[in-house]
């Protein structure tokens, strides 16, 4: 992918261009480091399964999706929306005592109708992604209180429910737990179609250059559905994953994977020369992020703290990235 | 100022200026000394070291070596804004005004009028509105916004946006590619008028007419140099294209001979209302065929439709006896219609985008298999491409940003031979591009019907389709007001039918 521009640089300047370039990975390595010897628990088997379970594997689905969204040039705020819309109606369908695969899918269709909403939106009404979906997530938000009597989660700890989420979230295959093996299908599927597949060079044609794409005779409306169409559904599977885990279903609790899906995505940008989205970027930030934020608890800092910490890390990781390349220009 | 009085005359000068990117030479010792109350032009290929060396003047590049001095005193280590304050103003190419300021904001930006921290919008658009009056004698409204202008109106408010801050140095790059003649004229009267006032005017351009008409002096830029300054007037503009391209400019519009076959595009009755009606024409296998109009004479519209970005209301249009439906350029692609927009950096090419990306970006089909892409078959095909067009690349996952103009034009011009298109239809081909790469593309074109596609050119250049055409068909009002080929295809024959003066017979021409 990337290109040598720079025949005739100087060590000193190429190991600037490599620091640049793989700030992400350094700093995650740096953190590592760190941690590991600020704290004895954190590089223990039970640690980094809990940080991979719980942290990674949802935060991870989601800014796939978001990678999808943000290669294409626009930005989805309603993922939030799509996780609960998942989470609400899959919960709500074993609490009615409908089969864990019934509810399971028709919970994803609820995430994927958010995306159907938003691609109409974009598409036929022309309004922009971020206006449009920021439109959803307030929809979105209220539709739950409403379903939810202002907003009272619903609880399935034991029983028929309480075996179907085991099911899904506390099961393994070959030693891998089931939500891992989740991420690692996502990953594969959003990474061949991004960065191996017709479809993922329409998206990033779009995301370069809209009108390129239109003059070049590509769908570029149908394209544009299909991206928020599948953000939506790989926040869905988040949803059903997130519920599983929690064996509830918590009105608005999506919307704390927007910020930090965004945030992972862009730092994941640094990676790659020409500051695309790239799926193994986006899954260095999310490592990052969540490393960051169980390091910190490991190590005494509160919630509050931990926000802070990671506000620092994103200003480091982009400042370092962008700077050192600026000045190498 | 102490200097000597002949000195006390350079507004500008640059000495030994020179400037390396990487591996690129971009500079090499060039020189460029222009002289107060004079235009003073400056032109060269793309590639040639024109912007650089404004970019450094501009203080937004930094010389690698060489000096600068302004109105006779050296400067060193130029900022963008230290240049403004000495009295050096640029006009950029692309507009860079607020399209949501008025024009006094637009004027007074940077230098707002108004009491401490407050700004008065009313002060700043009276003084605006003073200011234009005095200098151009032009009345706008009162607080019209910016994006509520013409291209011509908008650089008027940039250039008196210099004025108002007490400019001695106005530089314009390329400002006269989106104007129509008539504003053209008015902003080469005002350019005078400045000239006559003292300034010293910098005038970056391709055309060569306007060069002509213009400019007092002339530096034309090669390889990164400057290879010599001379007066338009007294040298034949044949001699000042020969420095540029150290080439006869006899080879401009290379000769051919095409054998031209059955009609490829079958264009009938095609009508929009308010913009064209009755349409028919055709172009043929290996045929180059022009079409030409005023601005708003209804033959920019007629192209956008052939290719579906606007939608005709009647008629038909058929390639190789096929109907097309021209709902979008999905289907006119699908159709085998090729398009080579104008505006190339908003349609022709994704500059973020490597050179592999673009080129095959329509013709994706091709190069992948149940959905994915192909690699090595797509790394092949576009090497291919790249060396039969020799697009200057470094290589095909360059950026394409990093390419010049006229290599950016052939990446746009190989996306589409990637897809074996057999209809090209090209809007002003060569707008933008120097005239080295114009002659590639001309004979681009010429092989491109040479192996049997059919060419459309919508084209504003008349040269250009006098040299390059078989036929060209002229617009008047919306509706086709001549053909000519032959003998009869000269410039001053299409002037005269496309601003409708009635072609009674060729002897009347003759």
């Amino acid at each position: 992918m990337s290109v040598s521009h720079d025949t005739g640089a100087s060590g000193a300047q190429r190991l600037g261009g490599f620091i640049a370039s793989y700030s992400v990975v350094i700093t995650f390595l740096a953190i590592c480091l760190f941690f590991a010897v600020a704290s004895p628990t954190f590089l223990t088997g039970a640690n980094l399964y809990n940080v991979l379970v719980n942290n990674v594997v949802m935060l991870a689905i989601v800014a796939l999706g978001l990678t999808i969204v943000i290669s294409s040039g626009g930005i989805d705020l309603s993922v939030g929306v799509s996780v609960d819309m998942a989470s609400m109606v899959f919960v709500m369908l074993l609490a009615a005592g409908y089969g864990g695969v019934f509810g399971v899918t028709v919970g994803l269709l609820a995430a994927v109708a958010v995306g159907v909403l938003n691609a109409i939106l974009i598409t036929r009404l022309k309004i922009s992604p971020f206006l449009a979906t920021l439109g959803v997530l307030f929809i979105g938000q209220s539709t739950q209180q409403l379903a939810t009597s202002g907003g009272q989660p619903i609880y399935l700890i034991t029983g028929y429910a309480g075996d179907q989420f085991n099911a899904i979230a506390r099961t393994a295959l070959l030693g891998v737990p089931t939500p891992v093996l989740v991420l690692i299908a996502c990953i594969v599927v959003v990474y061949l179609l991004l960065h191996r597949s017709v479809f993922g060079r329409a998206v990033q044609a779009m995301g370069a250059q809209p009108g390129v794409a239109w003059y070049s005779g590509l769908a570029v409306p149908r394209q544009q559905s299909l991206v928020y169409i599948g953000c939506a559904l790989l926040c869905g599977i988040t949803g059903i994953l997130l519920s599983a885990t929690v064996k509830s279903y918590v009105p608005l609790s999506g919307n704390a994977f927007l910020l930090d899906a965004i945030g992972a995505t862009f730092i994941g940008t640094t990676l790659s020369a020409e500051r695309r989205p790239t799926v193994v970027g986006t899954l260095l930030g999310v490592l990052l992020l969540a490393v960051v934020k169980n390091g910190l608890l490991l190590i005494g800092w509160n919630f509050y703290w931990q926000q802070v910490g990671i506000g620092v890390l994103v200003f480091l990781v982009l400042a370092v990235s962008f700077g050192l390349r600026r000045a190498r220009q | 100022m102490t200097a000597q009085p002949a000195a006390a005359q350079i507004a500008i000068s640059m000495t030994g200026i020179s400037k390396r990117f990487g591996p690129v030479q971009a500079l090499h010792d060039a020189d460029l000394e222009v002289a107060r109350g004079t235009i003073h032009g400056l032109v060269g290929q793309n590639g040639a070291g024109k912007s650089t060396i404004i970019k450094v003047l501009a203080g937004i590049l930094k010389p690698d070596s060489g000096t600068i001095s302004v109105n006779g005193e050296t400067v060193g280590n130029l900022t963008p804004s230290s240049v403004e304050r000495l009295g050096v103003h640029f006009i950029h190419q692309d507009r860079l005004l607020v399209p949501t300021a008025t024009v006094g904001e637009a004027v007074f930006l940077r230098h707002e009028l108004g009491f401490g921290p407050f700004v008065s919008r009313r002060s700043m658009n009276r003084r605006a509105a003073e200011l234009l009056k005095r200098y151009f004698d032009l009345e706008l409204p009162v607080g019209i916004l910016v994006q509520d202008l013409t291209t011509a109106q908008q650089k008027i408010v940039q250039i008196t946006r210099a004025l108002a801050q007490k400019a001695s140095v106005l530089v314009l790059d390329e400002p006269t590619a989106a104007l129509v003649k008539r504003e053209v004229d008015s902003l080469f009267a005002v350019l005078r008028r400045l000239r006559d006032d003292g300034i010293a005017v910098i005038f970056i351009s391709h055309y060569m007419q306007e060069i002509e008409q213009l400019c007092d002096r002339v530096t034309v830029m090669r390889n990164g140099t400057d290879v010599g300054t001379v007066d338009p007037a007294q040298t034949p503009i044949d001699e000042i294209i020969a420095m540029m391209i150290a080439r006869d400019v006899g080879e401009m519009f290379p000769k051919r001979s095409v054998e031209i076959g059955a009609p490829m595009l079958e264009v009938s009755h095609l009508g929009m209302a308010g913009s064209f009606e009755d349409i028919s024409f055709s172009v043929r296998r290996g045929e180059i065929v022009g079409l030409t109009g005023l601005l708003g004479s209804g033959a920019k519209e007629i192209v956008q439709c052939l290719f579906g970005l606007d939608r005709a209301e009647r008629g038909s249009v058929k390639v190789e006896g096929k109907t097309l439906s021209l709902s979008s350029p999905v289907h006119a692609v699908q159709g085998g219609i090729a398009m080579l927009p104008e505006d190339r950096r908003a349609h022709g090419v994704a500059i973020d985008l490597s050179v592999r990306e673009n080129i095959s970006l329509a013709s994706l089909g091709r190069y992948s298999g149940s959905g994915f892409v192909k690699r090595r078959q797509e790394n092949q095909a576009i090497d291919g491409l790249i060396r039969e067009l020799s697009i200057k690349t470094p290589g095909r996952d360059t950026l394409v940003r990093q390419l010049s103009g006229g290599n950016q034009q052939k990446v746009a011009i190989a996306k589409w031979l990637s897809c074996q298109s057999r209809v090209y239809i090209l809007d002003e081909p060569t707008v933008a591009v120097d005239v080295g790469a114009k002659v590639e593309i001309y004979n681009l074109l010429n092989r491109l019907a040479g192996e049997g596609a059919a060419i459309l050119m919508l084209s504003s250049d008349l040269l250009e389709l006098v040299g390059v055409c078989d036929r060209v068909l002229v617009v008047y009002r919306g509706r086709l007001a001549g053909e000519f080929s032959g003998a009869e295809l000269d410039g001053d024959r299409l002037l005269a039918a496309s601003s409708g003066a009635r072609i009674a017979k060729a002897e009347a021409f003759s």
